[in-house]
């Protein structure tokens, strides 16, 4: 007997599989789901890597599910907005950059203090007051911080060595000088670049203004506070791409090439958050597996010696959409994440630990090879920018300007003139 | 003159190859990519001889299960919009071709207009309303925005076909006593099939690939698979493109099979009407 595929019996065919998926679903839905709208990396840190799923206990206990609705950073926090903004919505919660929570965002959210004086979280005050201090809009706190994230300098030992480098830089200037010398053909015939920038985030020109005692918005809004701190930094990234220790395509390079370029060995130094450690080690992933380490981000000498630099620090922050079905589910989850046992759990899993005594355990400071620079590090970091309503314009007139004068289009000073410009009238009043 | 020939002929076969190459080499790039060590991916310079590895697709399986939930939702999203915009433009492509007067001659002019108007315009106003609906994270609210946006071009590639067919068929039916409904079913659709088969290539392939609409309504019971690889694209903390990739070969098997069977009938619905006088 023989079967032949003509096109009503693959249309048949196509439509009964699908009305049978369709309604079989159904029976598998649970009763108790938190639906959490997230990046990637929370749901990550929270069920896999070295301390494994350390959300399961949580799980089992309510006899509940997770479902994770995952995204990139900004699509995440638009998406969000958007579902808190609405009459109802269906996640339960969601995760938030600390610069996205100004005034009028935070009022989507649920206010916590209520629910934190009758449920309260474990040792609230071990959790970084500065991580909080950015989650508190008008004296109400509206999320709960769970991640940060905080600039390293990450380097490839191996092509240092190579290069006949002893050691990592102490100083911008040495960095930019090793960067040059790093930027030649590897003995293994791959084309390395000195350096890997990714050109879309704010986070690494001010970095290299910082380096200078320089930043873009302070925390109290003033903008460009030391604006030839500012062009010095600019001066220094165009340096590095005309003597072409950045790539040629720097305009388009963005953080996922960063990764794969220092995995890859085509890049010796990049600029990424101490978490992304494991990342860059995997050796399912990485040419140079065990080879890539990190330091602080080194200042320049002219200011204190290249000592006393403040990095970058980006945190991420748990709340509860205003209009979100079970509330009492949302913040039992949340105070499950935010327990001590937890957080040093995602901690080893990868995550930037907020509490305190994280960094204490010393446990976790024997496993993870950076705890102690991080916690350095962490201790003197402070955001890019603050929130402001504005702050997504202000950033991408920023990058902007940023990008004409590392290529050149601008001068560093005409650069830094047009910023000034053009993001003041962005600010607060 | 027989160097010349040689030369056209050389010519042809290069830009045929380039060609070729161009169309075929990020399919295969990551086809291929799915089955190397995720270590060897990116290695520069690249590599070309390597062991296939299954390690993506089994992790894929392991860590991604949302992902064939996804292409479950993508299944019955696409074939309800195939359905429903196969039908609605074989209805109103019936009645352009055989019912002319000055509105639909003055109509199909606004349907053209709608496949102008860039999606993300009216996707942001829509949010609310849907919501309004309560057909936010449904197949329904997918299946009838993929449907819509293609009942334009399946209406008039669907009128092009209807016109081809002989009037005299429908008189003979109607001196036979069918009615306007049994005309249609029984002697115009049968008649149009390939017709049919082409807009329902062109909705199937829109709506299995289609991202913007499913990421702003849906979140997480009606989220297709194309959604669920951006998802696997993290800023954060790397993508793991093995598995990105892996998944990318999956989504593309189902659609590229579909095309395949239907690609006779495309060709000949694509082509309806190209002779006529």
């Amino acid at each position: 007997m023989t079967s032949t595929l003509n096109r009503r019996r693959f249309l048949a065919a196509a439509s009964a599989g699908a009305s049978a998926l369709a309604f079989g679903g159904r029976a598998l839905a649970q009763e108790k789901t938190i639906n959490a709208l997230s990046h990637l990396v929370h749901q990550n840190v929270l069920t896999k890597g070295a301390a494994g799923d350390v959300i399961a206990p949580w799980r089992e206990a309510q006899k509940a599910k997770i479902s994770w609705t995952t995204l990139d950073s900004n699509p995440l926090q638009d998406r969000l907005f958007r579902e808190a903004s609405l009459n109802a919505t269906e996640f339960n919660v969601g995760y938030v950059i600390d610069n996205r929570m100004t005034a009028d965002v935070a009022k989507l959210f649920e206010p916590l203090d209520a629910m934190q004086k009758a449920d309260p979280i474990e040792a609230f005050d071990d959790l970084a007051p500065g991580l909080v201090k950015a989650m508190t809009v008008k004296d109400k706190l509206v999320g709960i911080p769970v991640r940060h994230a905080t600039q390293a300098l990450f380097y490839n030992e191996a092509l240092l060595k190579e290069a006949g480098i002893a050691a990592p830089p102490k100083t911008l200037e040495e960095l930019v000088e090793q960067a040059k010398k790093l930027t030649f053909t590897s003995a293994a015939g791959t084309p390395v670049t000195g350096m890997v920038l990714a050109s879309d985030l704010a986070v690494f020109p001010v970095m290299f203004a910082r380096a200078f005692g320089g930043d873009f918005i302070t925390l109290d809004f003033k903008l460009m506070p030391d604006r030839e701190a500012m062009q010095k930094g600019l001066a220094v990234l165009a340096d590095l791409l005309a003597s072409k220790a950045l790539p040629r395509s720097y305009a388009t390079t963005r953080n996922d090439d960063m990764v794969t370029w220092m995995q890859q060995g085509r890049a010796a130094f990049c600029v990424l958050p101490f978490a992304r450690y494991a990342q860059l080690n995997n050796a399912d992933q990485s040419q140079f597996a065990g080879k890539i380490k990190a330091v602080a981000f080194p200042g320049s000498a002219t200011v204190s010696g290249g000592a006393g630099m403040s990095a970058v620090v980006e945190s991420w922050a748990m709340a509860i959409p205003a209009n979100a079905k079970d509330k009492e589910l949302a913040w039992s989850f949340i105070k499950a994440v935010s327990s001590k046992a937890v957080t040093l759990g995602m901690a080893r899993n990868g995550n930037g630990p907020v509490r305190i005594s994280t960094y204490a355990d010393a446990g976790f400071a024997a496993s993870q090879p950076l705890a102690a620079i991080e916690s350095e590090v962490l201790a003197k970091a402070r955001p890019a920018f603050p929130a402001f309503p504005e702050a997504v314009r202000a950033q991408s007139v920023f990058l902007e300007e940023v990008q004409l004068a590392v290529l050149g289009r601008k001068t560093p000073a005409e650069a830094v003139k047009a910023i000034a410009e053009r993001v003041q009238p962005l600010l607060p009043a | 003159m027989r160097l010349e020939r040689l030369l056209i002929g050389l010519g042809k076969m290069v830009a045929v190859i380039l060609i070729v190459l161009w169309s075929v080499f990020p399919i295969a790039f990551v086809v291929l990519s799915s089955f190397k060590p995720g270590r060897d991916i990116f290695a520069v310079p690249p590599k070309f001889v390597f062991t296939p590895t299954f390690a993506h697709y089994l992790n894929l399986w392991e860590r991604w299960g949302g992902f064939f939930d996804g292409l479950r939702n993508s299944l019955i999203v696409t074939v309800g919009a195939a359905l429903l915009a196969v039908t609605a433009s074989s209805l109103a492509g019936f009645i352009y071709s055989r019912h002319q007067s000055r509105f639909p001659a003055g109509s199909i002019f606004f349907l053209i207009c709608i496949r102008l108007i860039p999606p993300i315009v009216v996707t942001l106003p829509l949010f609310p309303m849907v919501n309004w609906l309560g057909l936010n994270d449904t197949h329904l609210v997918l299946i009838v925005l993929y449907a819509t946006f293609f009942v334009s071009l399946g209406t008039v590639l669907m009128r092009t076909f209807i016109d081809q067919i002989p009037r005299e068929l429908d008189e003979a039916a109607t001196i036979d006593g069918a009615s306007q409904l049994t005309l249609l079913v029984r002697v115009i659709l049968p008649l149009a099939a390939p017709g049919m088969i082409a807009v329902a290539v062109f909705v199937v392939v829109y709506a299995w690939n289609e991202f913007l609409f499913a990421f702003i309504f849906t979140a997480t019971k009606a989220k297709t698979a194309p959604f669920v690889l951006s998802e696997m694209i993290s800023s954060v903390d790397g993508v793991d493109w093995g598995v990105l990739f892996a998944a990318a070969t999956v989504q593309l098997i189902p659609v590229l099979l579909f095309v395949i069977v239907m690609n006779r009938f495309l060709v000949a619905g694509l082509t309806a009407g190209a002779t006529k006088g």
